[in-house]
């Protein structure tokens, strides 16, 4: 299907250049001469690599439409993280690299979304949360009480995170798996 | 839509309103006249590009359309002709069809400033002047307030200057003449990858440089003025001798477009010629159809003295000199869109 690229959302996939692009970013801009256009970040899901791109708002743009299926994380190797469709157990893989640095906090067993294009695995949806065991972190020295104050701290997964220092070892987080960030105690 | 408040942005607000006064202070200094304008006008100048907020004004069961002035260089130019001088407009505008974003409100504070007998490089030059003297005095407030703060370096000892010719040939690999021929410039267009069928050359010519230019624009430690823009993009403008480029002038910072100056076209036959274009432009691009102010053309004919005129957008300005990313940050209510 073709639409206005002035009608793009976030979360979109569309074709360009060949290619199969997720749209990150669509911002609607009128630079004060010539047309209006739609500024975009868009992410290519073969490679994983985000460019910016300017289509003009009334340029046609081909979206397709992708189905979104809850899927299990079995687990991963060197290139490619593996999930099946709890459903009819149906195993898919997809490429690390296609999935960015959200990967460092999935843990084997999760649910999550798996987006299929014709019956193929395009991307996955990462949680807006995912909630991690802390295996490793110092204590937090005495009298440091500035409240903005971070340590680092490794979780079950190995991905080496900043989180305040009342975080003990064994303590339960939660995690933004898209930014990283740390966003409370589970 | 919706309104949201932000009261921890009042020492930002405080200091966007000092950009303001030390503006002000400036060019009352240099002679320029403030002056205060009408934002609802029934009649407006018809540019192709700008979109514009319209309303009704009801009296009875009586009804007239009136729009919100994109920019008060309809009044200004009248001002101009009669003989006003040296003049500066600092307000409020209005331009529709955007989303507010972190670089863009619908409603938006503008600098708009007219000298007389002097070209638009040559208003650059007191424009910079103005600017580092904006920074100066923000400086000296901040560190009144947090000594700690640090201002954004950049230096206004002079203008980095690039042509829009120069810039695409350096960024877009497109030779001059290409740029300037429609044909060959769709078709270099098109083997880059571009959408060209049924568009016409201003937008695609707008989409390469929005996508390969704008973003090298400003990113040393000076200002960038990038100038001589093709003529179709200078509806109110001079243009050159070459008769192929018009004597405008944007500057940018960090990728970011600051203000728009012009060479004002004084020539009355030939502004007429112009608007006529522009109408049938914002025609075929289903823009709101409003009256066409016909005093402007009568203030031209009466008799319009050489001056430039230049637009900055303040609350742009401001986040450059104050280190700040999105115009929301200046802001104790903004509208703002619902996600």
């Amino acid at each position: 299907m073709k639409i206005n690229a002035g009608n793009l959302k976030k979360g979109d996939f569309i074709i360009y250049q060949q290619e199969i692009w997720q749209v990150q970013k669509a911002d609607f801009y009128s630079p004060g001469k010539g047309a209006a256009l739609m500024k975009t970040r868009i992410k290519n899901l073969a490679s994983g690599k985000n460019i910016d791109y300017a289509f003009k708002s009334t340029e046609l743009v081909e979206i397709i439409e992708v189905q979104s299926v809850e899927m299990q994380f079995l687990y991963r190797d060197n290139e490619n993280l593996y999930f099946m469709n709890e459903r009819n157990f149906e195993q898919y893989s997809l490429p690390i690299k296609s999935v960015g640095d959200s990967v460092r906090f999935f843990k084997e067993g999760e649910k999550m979304y798996v987006y299929l294009y014709n019956e193929k695995p395009l991307a996955i949806r990462p949680p807006l949360s995912v909630t991690l065991k802390v295996t490793e972190t110092e204590m937090a020295v005495k009298g440091d009480t500035v409240s903005s104050a971070r340590k680092p701290a490794k979780l079950e997964t190995g991905a080496v995170v900043m989180v305040p220092l009342f975080i003990k070892t064994g303590d339960l987080i939660t995690i933004n798996p898209e930014t990283g960030d740390y966003t409370g105690r589970a | 839509m919706k309104i949201a408040t932000w009261i921890d942005n009042r020492e930002n607000h405080r200091f966007f309103l000092l950009v303001q006064k030390f503006i002000e202070e400036y060019l009352e200094k240099k002679g320029y006249l403030k002056v205060d304008l009408p934002v609802l006008s029934p009649a407006l100048i018809p540019e192709s590009y700008l979109e514009v907020f319209e309303t009704k004004f009801i009296y009875m069961n009586k009804k007239e359309r009136i729009y919100l002035t994109p920019s008060p260089e309809l009044f200004l130019k009248r001002l101009l002709a009669f003989g006003l001088g040296d003049c500066f407009y600092l307000g409020k505008s209005f331009r529709n069809g955007d989303f507010p974003s972190d670089l863009h409100t619908f409603e938006f504070t503008i600098l708009e400033i007219y000298k007389t007998n002097i070209s638009y490089l040559e208003l650059a030059e007191e424009i910079l002047a103005m600017i580092s003297y904006v920074h100066k005095k923000i400086k000296q407030e901040k560190f009144l307030s947090d000594p700690t703060w640090r201002s954004p370096e950049i230096k206004f000892d002079y203008w980095e200057k690039i042509t829009v010719a120069e810039a695409f040939e350096k960024w877009a690999g497109m030779k001059r003449d290409v740029l300037f021929d429609h044909k060959q410039f769709l078709e270099k267009a098109k083997e880059k990858g571009y959408q060209v069928e049924g568009f016409s050359y201003e937008e695609v010519w707008s989409q390469i440089y929005v996508q390969e230019i704008e973003p090298n624009l400003g990113l040393g430690e000076r200002l960038t003025l990038i100038y001589d823009y093709p003529k179709e993009f200078a509806a109110l403008a001079k243009l050159n001798p070459d008769r192929r480029t018009a004597q405008r002038f944007e500057f940018y910072f960090q990728g970011k477009e600051l203000g728009d100056c012009y060479t004002e076209l004084i020539d009355w036959q030939e502004q007429k010629q112009r608007l006529i274009e522009e109408i049938k432009k914002r025609k075929i691009l289903r823009k709101v159809n409003h009256r066409i102010d016909k005093g402007f053309l009568e203030a031209l004919k009466y008799g319009l003295k050489p001056c430039s005129g230049i637009a900055i957008g303040v609350e742009r300005l401001a986040l450059v000199l104050l280190g700040l990313s999105s115009i929301q940050q200046l802001k104790l209510v903004s509208i703002i869109n619902e996600d």
